[in-house]
């Protein structure tokens, strides 16, 4: 018998511009001890099923069709039915531990809610329980830890309590909706292998909601596509992954940037290393650059002699973890923080030096594209307001008519049509934003393009024809780019060299291809191994040599 | 974090608050018609007089010297003489502050043990009838002059039903004030209605906030019941920003204070100002404006501090 | 680094402000509110052009009249019609109200704009001043001035406007403080466009209805101000008048059981307050900013 068994599942929100229907005759079933991933892009309507099979769903959510989690129905079901299976027959695990926890409650003292919810146990009996659950999933010190407040902890951490809320009880499913989304990869890794043995040693079935190919590829028995409210596909994780049948997921897999990985045989041959051009000229220097914000005991340092150059043309890709201070080098490339120490050339200029007239005409050579789509532009501007922003600050002589032309123009670049000029950017889909953004960075040609996760808040499809538009211009207009990315795969892509950031300092850097195929640092080894690719065969066998290695 | 570090910045800002009080109490006292020396002498004092003190106590040198020399006396806990009670305006404020604090922290009390249910209740029943009929109450319970809203309750109460007087409990001791409560009923209602209403507003989006987010959530797939999961997470969520509230309506507290002291004839500090208002009694008007601002201050500096017991997260740089 | 993720996809085809409007439009207390504002100061204002009344002289014969047909909410101590001297007193205060509301809100707004994105020490001196000034209850004050002088109208707004920016100026500051950190001021700022053109063009235009919603319930807070003014006695001089003093002159009366003296000017005040709290409500609501409670 299936742990879940979903039929016909139908789903529509009431909104205030009408009903907007959700999910349409999904039908799909988790056995025990297995795992399905149930992957799409955004509002494809996947968080939706997970949240239903809870029977979480909003008020305004209209559910037809039929769930069951272990033979009972949860569609029609009251909240004292409810309640009842909710922590004890399913749980689930929720995509940002920065939230999932009440800031106000000691974490023991969550997880020991949940023990009592369901077990007629004494208080201390179940602050135990808590502890051996904290113990088991790996937090350190768990007797101590009980009585932390959820701020004391790490994102990762944080993110092991709620899985330790979730399997409490011992459930016989576990919805996971995009549990690592938020992490590092590292941690992200650590977090999938804990998930991978609780299910494995409890024979719990696993509803795993993800948009990340790789790590669908690393956990999961079965695979669900879903788009636009419909599944679109089943299958086994090889067939889904390796050979798909439907139309969509081949296009949603052509579209994931793959991080080709070095083979330990592969290892040896010497590529050709850029590092011989001439390197004369750059375009921004960065020279043993400091920045720390707060002062005495809570001096966080951001960045510690950091050394960084971009040349004329070329990419240069910037990644690490968060926290390891690569968005604050590109804010000091950008002159919008001052560095404590060292100093910061742009186009061979000072840039703390230069003031003034002369600093707006250093500053007109450079393009900026943010991470976040909707804060990157102006609600209140029009598309052409928004591009020709830069046009009003530098080029003042320039009458409405020329800068309507050069707004046409640069839209016509980005590949974005010219009918979009007049509207705001609400009206706008998360990518049509940012490549809005890309026009306004080029609009004055500049010579640096500074993009700071440019893609990392779109959908994969999205991604690829953004990171297209980039480098094809990138060709046409010869302009440098330091791009900021955690995402390993899209920098390998992109970028020519490639500079690792660890906890603010600059840890390796070199060709990309050297660099991310034969990592100098175990800090670059280790990142690499914890990004899961998207090909369960491939990433089978680099768990299985990993093991090997931990182990060793 | 450093507790120690945060309450000695909390405590150095709240003296620059109070010296920023006392510069606009010592322009207030220049402002007067014939300035401090009318202030002191008292209104029959002549115009050669009031030279003759000028120079004597070298109120025609530089304002910047003068306000120097007049922190100095505050400093000595002077706050001048009162003309029409001919005594010394500390004395007088000694007597009175302790019955206004008794009025006003019984108000918060009663405000608040009603405002907070109400308004978690409005949240939870959001968009229902419960939440229209209570958010209109509370307009018009904040809308109403508090003088009006007095009038209102001794004629129904005092003068109709004949259930609570019309006069507060006089005499000059706590005791005393305390000896009569059915008489304190009337003017602490008075004094808590429009906290009712604006906190009971508070209460209801703080609760519509934090019953939108995350930890709800997983409360609930943990399976909490949802009055589990208001009691013991939502409530004290939502507490924690309107405590901080409690700190900026201290003022407004001590403003309905004057109001209902002088309806009530309740012998508190509201009433003292009151009456030297009527009579130009400069010296007193002053030093109770110095006095409820630095009440006010400390008020202010307490519910931040209990905020912070309550809320272990640490408030990254809060100015 | 989060993916964006919604349970309810993100349908918003209608422009920003359009929506706002409809979800005013929605809110049947705020539409309420505006029809009562409306027809206040259409009663307020253009009432006196068809209900004509004498205002400035007493009439001794004719004091303390119950309500009739010839005086519809009858005469008060000196003999003026209740009915007129409604309208006559609504004029002050509604105009005094609104003036030092806006008056407030446009102090406020500066201020806190200046604090906020100025920031560093001049922003923590602007904001104890601020603190110092929340510190000391306006009526308190009010109190004090009235103790040194009566002022007019005019005077009463500029009092009045000078006591109450505190408030708005707060929020404002914290708007501001959170714009300026927007990644399209960034960017601006990144390729060099000037902090006036931070300021001007994007920082005031979005803070607009932050600094709307401020002024609405700053407009009802001053109304209720001017009520207070006139029991303090600082209020405009007879014959002039304003429905606080009408309420504050008709308390004693009150007592002797007539209640057209207090009961029309004090439902006049509640009534409007409520309005304009209610309008704010609604807006607050609709532009999706924060504020008041």
């Amino acid at each position: 018998m299936s742990v879940l068994e979903i039929e016909d599942l139908g789903v529509t929100f009431s909104t205030d511009t009408g009903d907007v229907p959700a999910v349409r005759d999904v039908s799909l079933y988790v056995r025990p001890g297995e795992t399905l991933a149930l992957v799409g892009e955004s509002g494809s309507g996947k968080s939706t099923v997970a949240l239903a099979a809870m029977g979480l769903l909003p008020g305004n959510a209209r559910v037809s069709g039929r769930i069951s989690v272990d033979g009972t129905p949860i569609v029609g079901a009251d909240n004292r039915e409810l309640s009842g299976l909710r922590g004890r027959t399913v749980s689930m695990v929720f995509q940002e531990p920065a939230t999932a926890l009440d800031p106000l409650t000691r974490v023991g003292a969550q997880i020991a809610e949940v023990v009592r919810n369901h077990r007629q146990v004494s208080r201390a009996e179940a602050a135990r329980v808590a502890v051996d659950l904290l113990r088991r999933v790996g937090i350190p010190e768990p007797e101590h830890r009980a009585s932390a407040f959820p701020f004391q902890l790490s994102g990762g951490q944080r993110q092991r309590v709620v899985i330790a809320m979730a399997i409490a009880n011992s459930p016989g499913l576990l919805i996971a909706d995009e549990p690592t989304t938020a992490l590092d990869v590292t941690v992200q890794a650590e977090i999938l292998d804990l998930l991978r043995a609780l299910a494995a040693d409890s024979g719990t079935g696993v509803l795993l909601v993800t948009h990340n190919m790789g790590v669908v590829a690393d956990f999961a028995d079965r695979v669900a596509v879903m788009l636009e409210g419909e599944v679109v596909e089943t299958g086994t994780v090889e067939d889904v992954l390796l050979r798909p049948s439907h139309e969509y997921t081949r296009r949603l897999l052509a579209a994931v940037p793959r991080l080709a990985v070095g083979e330990p045989q592969a290892a040896g041959t010497a590529g050709e290393d850029p590092e011989e051009r001439d390197s004369s000229a750059s375009v921004v220097e960065l020279r043993d650059v400091s920045v720390h914000f707060g002062r005495g005991r809570r001096t966080v340092r951001a960045l510690q002699n950091v050394s960084l150059t971009v040349r004329p043309g070329e990419t240069v890709g910037l990644v690490g973890e968060s926290g390891s201070g690569k968005s604050t080098a590109a804010r000091v490339a950008l002159g919008l923080l001052h560095p404590d120490a060292g100093s910061v050339a742009l186009f061979g200029n000072d840039l703390a030096r230069t003031r003034g007239r002369a600093r707006r005409s250093l500053l007109s050579g450079v393009g900026v594209v943010l991470q976040d789509p909707v804060a990157s532009l102006d609600a209140r501007m029009s598309v052409a307001e928004c591009v020709a922003e830069p046009l009003r600050v530098h080029r003042r002589g320039m009458t409405a008519a020329q800068r309507r032309a050069r707004v046409a123009e640069v839209l016509e670049l980005v590949r974005l049509p010219g009918e979009l000029a007049g509207r705001g950017p609400r009206e706008l889909s998360g990518g049509q934003r940012q490549r809005v953004s890309l026009a306004r960075a080029l609009v004055l040609e500049p010579r640096l393009l500074v993009a700071d996760e440019p893609t990392s808040a779109l959908d994969v499809s999205v991604q690829r024809t953004v990171l297209e538009v980039i480098a094809e211009l990138q060709g046409e207009l010869g302009f440098a780019c330091l791009f900021v990315s955690h995402d390993l795969a899209v920098v390998q892509e992109f970028a020519q060299r490639v500079v690792v950031m660890r906890a603010g300092s600059v840890e390796e850097e070199g060709p990309t291809m050297t660099t991310l195929l034969r990592p100098e640092t175990e800090y670059t080894r280790r990142l690499i191994a914890a990004v899961p690719v998207p090909d369960p065969v491939l990433q089978r066998r680099r768990r299985a040599s990993l093991g090997l290695e931990a182990t060793a | 974090m450093d507790t120690a570090l945060y309450l000695t910045r909390r405590l150095l800002q709240s003296l620059a608050v109070v010296l920023i009080v006392t510069v606009v109490v010592f322009c207030l006292l220049h402002a007067l018609p014939g300035g401090p020396a009318r202030g002191i002498l008292g209104p029959q004092a002549t115009n050669e007089q009031i030279a003759a003190f000028n120079h004597e106590q070298g109120l025609d040198r530089p304002l910047p010297v003068q306000y120097v020399y007049y922190l100095h006396t505050l400093l000595q806990g002077d706050l001048g003489t009162s003309y029409t009670l001919n005594e010394a305006v500390s004395r007088l404020i000694e007597q009175r502050l302790p019955k206004t604090l008794v009025l006003t922290v019984l108000s918060a009390l009663v405000g608040l043990v009603l405002a907070i249910p109400l308004g978690m209740w409005q949240a939870v029943r959001r968009n229902k009838p419960v939440d229209y009929v209570v958010t209109t109450l509370s307009f018009i319970a904040y809308s109403t002059p508090v003088y009006f809203l007095g009038l209102l309750l001794i004629l129904v109460f005092t003068q109709t039903l004949r259930w609570f007087p019309s006069q507060a409990p006089q005499g000059d001791t706590l005791s005393q004030v305390f000896s009569d409560p059915v008489a304190l009923v009337l003017p602490v209602v008075t004094g808590a209605a429009s906290m009712i209403a604006v906190f009971s507003r508070y209460m209801r989006a703080s609760t519509l906030d934090n019953l939108a987010e995350d930890y709800v959530r997983t409360a609930r797939s943990g399976g909490s019941r949802p009055f589990a999961v208001l009691w013991r997470h939502v409530f004290r969520n939502s507490l924690t920003p309107v405590i901080a509230m409690l700190g900026y309506y201290v003022p407004v507290l001590f403003g309905g204070a004057l109001v209902v002291e002088q309806l009530f004839n309740y012998p508190g500090m509201g009433l003292l100002f009151w009456s030297a208002a009527q009579s130009s009694d400069y010296p007193v008007l002053l030093g109770c404006v110095l006095v409820i601002s630095v009440a006010t201050v400390i008020g202010t500096l307490l519910a931040d501090i209990v905020q912070r017991i309550v809320d272990p997260r640490v408030k990254a740089e809060r100015t | 680094m989060t993916a964006v993720l919604q349970t309810t996809p993100a349908l918003e085809p209608v422009p920003g402000y359009r929506l706002s409007l409809r979800r005013f439009a929605r809110n049947r207390l705020a539409l309420a509110g505006l029809v009562a504002v409306v027809l206040f100061l259409l009663f307020c204002f253009v009432g006196p052009l068809i209900y004509s009344t004498d205002q400035t002289h007493t009439d001794l014969t004719q004091v303390n009249l119950a309500p009739s047909g010839a005086h519809l909410l009858g005469t008060d101590a000196v003999g003026h019609d209740e009915l007129g001297r409604l309208m006559y007193g609504g004029k002050i205060s509604l105009l005094v109200g609104l003036a030092a509301g806006v008056l407030a809100t446009v102090i406020g707004t500066l201020w806190g704009a200046v604090a906020g994105y100025a920031g560093g020490w001049l922003d923590a001196v602007m904001m104890r001043i601020v603190d110092a000034g929340i510190a000391i209850p306006a009526l308190f004050i009010l109190l004090v001035v009235s103790a040194i002088t009566t002022p007019d109208a005019l005077g009463l707004i500029v009092i009045l406007g000078l006591v109450s920016w505190l408030v708005p100026s707060r929020l404002v500051r914290a708007e501001t403080l959170t714009l300026k950190s927007r990644d399209y001021v960034l960017t601006l700022r990144a390729i060099g466009g000037s902090h006036g053109r931070a300021i001007g063009r994007h920082i005031l235009p979005n803070s607009v209805s932050t600094i709307v919603v401020a002024a609405t319930f700053q407009v009802a807070d001053a109304i209720l101000l001017v009520a207070y003014v006139s029991y303090l006695g600082l209020g405009v001089q007879p014959p002039s008048t304003d429905w606080g003093g009408m309420l504050s002159a008709g308390l004693t009366a009150a007592y002797s059981g007539r209640w057209w003296l207090i009961v029309p000017p004090g439902l006049a005040i509640i009534l409007v307050v409520c309005a304009f709290n209610a309008i704010g409500d609604g807006l607050r609501d609709a532009f999706d900013v924060r504020g008041r409670g």
